[in-house]
């Protein structure tokens, strides 16, 4: 199943939030919506989910009007909340209810997620006597419950320990092979690599990059090479081939221990590397630059940094 | 539909499970019990024939004037109290210093003597059963100086005329107390109820379950399922309150010679305007307090947002109080076609005025559908304000936007 979302434009009051944004996502995989603070993710699901309604635009679901049913989309808000006094289970059976099931599937439902996440024992018990660690796995079973078709992770991994981290990865990959579509929604990069095919990053409620992440990697490496010398420092080596190759490289970044450097027209990396070959560059690494998905958010997203 | 009753299902058990409620409703049901039945311990009590002598409190006397032929005879006449004769008034004052009576009298006349007692207290009553005593003594003396009968002359007095009231109207003076425990009632359930839907509704904005919640349940049900949850978890509490009393009655109701049967003999008539207006002017303040719990964050803003309110239903309380007095008045009239007045004001109508059936239909089909327009009004502030986080939000911009969009 494919997700389409088309020319989505959102304002509160005089104020245009989403200035017409379109992206897809299809099923079994998932997509990283990535953007700033204020940058309109929130709204942009909150739409997804008919909590709002968007002033023009359309989210289409193999082609058709989107209309998410009871227990369809799966969402953890970034905002974590449940009923603080309740007890775990007796909340969780009031969500699936809420959601299409009935008491004994939602009973049972609750009890499989709370034992896959590794927080059973907890079921009776009110839920702020819970770690942090454990209320936000019971807000991610809570996601689960209904068995959505979407998933909606808002920074699901926040607070969460490295083991638990793991088993929140396993999670999500189990439900990535199992087909359902998943939205991760994160600040933090290493997560969303991990996961996510496509990315789309959004700037001021505009799309300022989306696409196949490897693509993307690519697009934002080529022409790009990066080199690190035993003898120089990041600093030394800029300064030194500002000098003396800026007929063939411009630096475009530096590092502590390297550079980032641009083919100039028509040059090949095999001229730069003769030259290097001859100078009293103590070479450790040479190659085609590949870019984190934090260098390429930074430098997509972060105009006004 | 079936997500309205699934909120409905989870905010009952919220109130019904919760310790406060429970522990409330228990103690408020035994307050009401024993307010029945432990004056009937009392009354049994002073119904007994003849109580122990020692249980009689006996004071002093000194017949310093030589007033009476036979002082004993005029002691029984004043039989519930024990007496001590003493020769002098120093005697007295020591009998009275050992606590060997509560108190004593000098008689100096026919129509003197001297009190004396050692505290004298607020509910200090010998001083007048004596005095009445030796009035009667006074009188039945001088008449019979007179050659007349005094058992006559009383007989004479104490001639009662027999009467009967034909009341055309109401009994306002027998309905006042109902009338007043039936608008108490709804006082206290709006009052505290409101807050609490009010919280309930707040809390999760709080606490942030709103976020789920909105993507899981639609907004109306999510809204109607909480007031109404509210609404009638406050009636249930008050049957309670009220059953247990009217209960303890029925057990006592011969104990007490039937003297509290003008609280629970309600006509008809006032029941079913008491249900009708109760309900709805109840259900109408519970969407108010609901549709203000929205529209702030955080709990400790709900009484600040609720005070005027508040201030309205105090009104409409007090109008009914003082409309008891003037059942008939203008300002009854005019209170009870208003919704938020009508509850208590139509009721007071009822019970104490006169009012036809059509102005009773009137403002009942008033109260109902503005009780329907709040809550719509409520679904849409609630929708409005529901994921707003921060400063309260004005009622006012609410409404503004809300006809904006």
């Amino acid at each position: 199943m494919k997700l389409e979302i088309k020319n989505l434009h959102k304002s509160f009051g005089d104020n245009e939030i989403l200035h017409g944004i379109s992206f897809s996502a299809k099923t079994g995989s998932a997509l990283g919506l990535l953007g700033r603070n204020g940058a309109g993710k929130t709204t942009t699901i909150r739409i997804l989910m008919k909590v709002f309604e968007a002033n023009s635009g359309e989210v289409l679901l193999d082609g058709v009007p989107f209309s998410p049913q009871k227990g369809t989309i799966g969402y953890l808000p970034e905002e974590r909340g449940l009923y603080p006094k309740k007890k775990v289970g007796e909340q969780m059976v009031y969500l699936a209810e809420l959601r299409g099931m009935n008491a004994r599937d939602a009973r049972e439902a609750v009890k499989k997620w709370l034992k896959r996440l590794g927080v059973e024992e907890y079921e009776n018990r009110r839920l702020e006597t819970l770690s942090k660690g454990n209320q936000q796995k019971v807000q991610l079973a809570q996601t689960l419950v209904n068995d959505p078709s979407f998933i909606i992770l808002d920074e699901p991994f926040s607070g969460l320990d490295p083991v638990n981290s793991q088993i929140l990865k396993d999670v999500i990959n189990e439900e990535i092979a199992r087909g359902k579509l998943v939205i991760f929604s994160s600040h933090q990069m290493s997560y969303v690599e991990e996961f996510c095919q496509d990315i789309v990053i959004l700037n001021h409620g505009n799309i300022v990059l989306s696409g196949d992440l490897r693509d993307i990697k690519r697009e934002f490496g080529k022409n790009r090479l990066v080199l690190t010398a035993v003898n120089l420092s990041g600093e030394a080596l800029s300064e030194k081939i500002r000098e003396e190759y800026h007929d063939l490289v411009t630096v475009c970044g530096r590092w502590k221990d390297g550079v980032i450097m641009e083919l100039n027209g028509s040059h090949r990396k095999t001229e730069l590397l003769g030259m290097l070959a001859d100078s009293d560059i103590d070479v450790e690494n040479f190659g085609n630059y590949e870019p984190s998905l934090n260098d390429i958010f930074v430098e997509s997203a972060g105009d006004e940094a | 539909m079936k997500q309205f009753w699934t909120v409905l299902k989870f905010e009952l058990g919220n109130y019904f499970k919760s310790k406060s409620f429970v522990v409330t409703t228990l103690l408020l049901m035994g307050m009401m019990i024993a307010a029945v039945t432990v004056p009937t311990f009392f009354m049994k009590g002073s119904s007994k024939a003849d109580p122990a002598e020692d249980e009689k409190t006996t004071l002093a006397i000194m017949d310093e004037g030589g007033v009476f032929e036979d002082l004993t005879a005029f002691e029984e006449s004043l039989g519930q109290y024990n007496w001590i004769n003493c020769l002098d008034e120093k005697e007295i004052e020591k009998t009275i210093e050992d606590e060997k009576a509560e108190a004593g009298f000098v008689v100096k006349a026919q129509d003197s003597y001297v009190y004396i007692v050692k505290n004298q207290g607020l509910s200090d009553t010998y001083q007048t059963s004596f005095e009445n005593a030796l009035s009667m003594f006074y009188r039945d003396t001088r008449l019979r100086e007179q050659g007349l009968d005094p058992e006559q002359i009383e007989a004479l007095f104490a001639t009662t005329i027999d009467s009967d009231t034909k009341i055309l109207g109401k009994n306002s003076a027998q309905n006042y107390a109902y009338t007043y425990i039936l608008v108490f009632i709804i006082y206290f359930l709006i009052i505290f109820y409101g807050q609490m839907i009010a919280t309930s509704v707040t809390s999760e904005k709080s606490n942030r379950a709103i976020e789920i919640l909105v993507t899981s349940v639609d907004s109306n049900s999510l809204i109607f399922g909480k007031v109404i949850a509210g609404a009638f978890s406050g009636v249930v509490q008050a049957v309670l309150i009220i059953g247990s009393a009217v209960g303890a009655y029925r057990f006592t109701r011969s104990v007490w010679s039937h003297k509290l049967d003008f609280l629970f003999k309600i006509p008809m008539n006032v029941w079913i305007t008491y249900l009708i207006f109760g309900i709805f002017g109840y259900l109408l303040y519970a969407f108010i307090f609901g549709m203000l719990g929205s529209l702030v964050s955080k709990t400790e803003d709900i009484s600040k947002s609720a005070t005027p309110v508040t201030m309205i239903y105090l009104v409409s309380f007090f109008v009914a109080i003082l409309g008891m007095n003037m059942p008939d008045s203008l300002m009854i009239k005019i209170a009870s076609f208003i919704p938020f007045t009508s509850t208590n004001a139509m009721l007071v109508r009822v019970t104490m005025g006169t009012v036809s059936l059509v102005e009773v239909i009137i403002s009942a089909v008033i109260l109902v559908a503005s009780c329907g327009v709040v809550g719509v009004l409520t679904a849409k502030v609630f929708r409005f304000g529901t994921l707003m986080y921060g400063n309260p939000i004005k009622l006012t911009h609410a409404l503004r936007k809300i006809k904006e969009q």
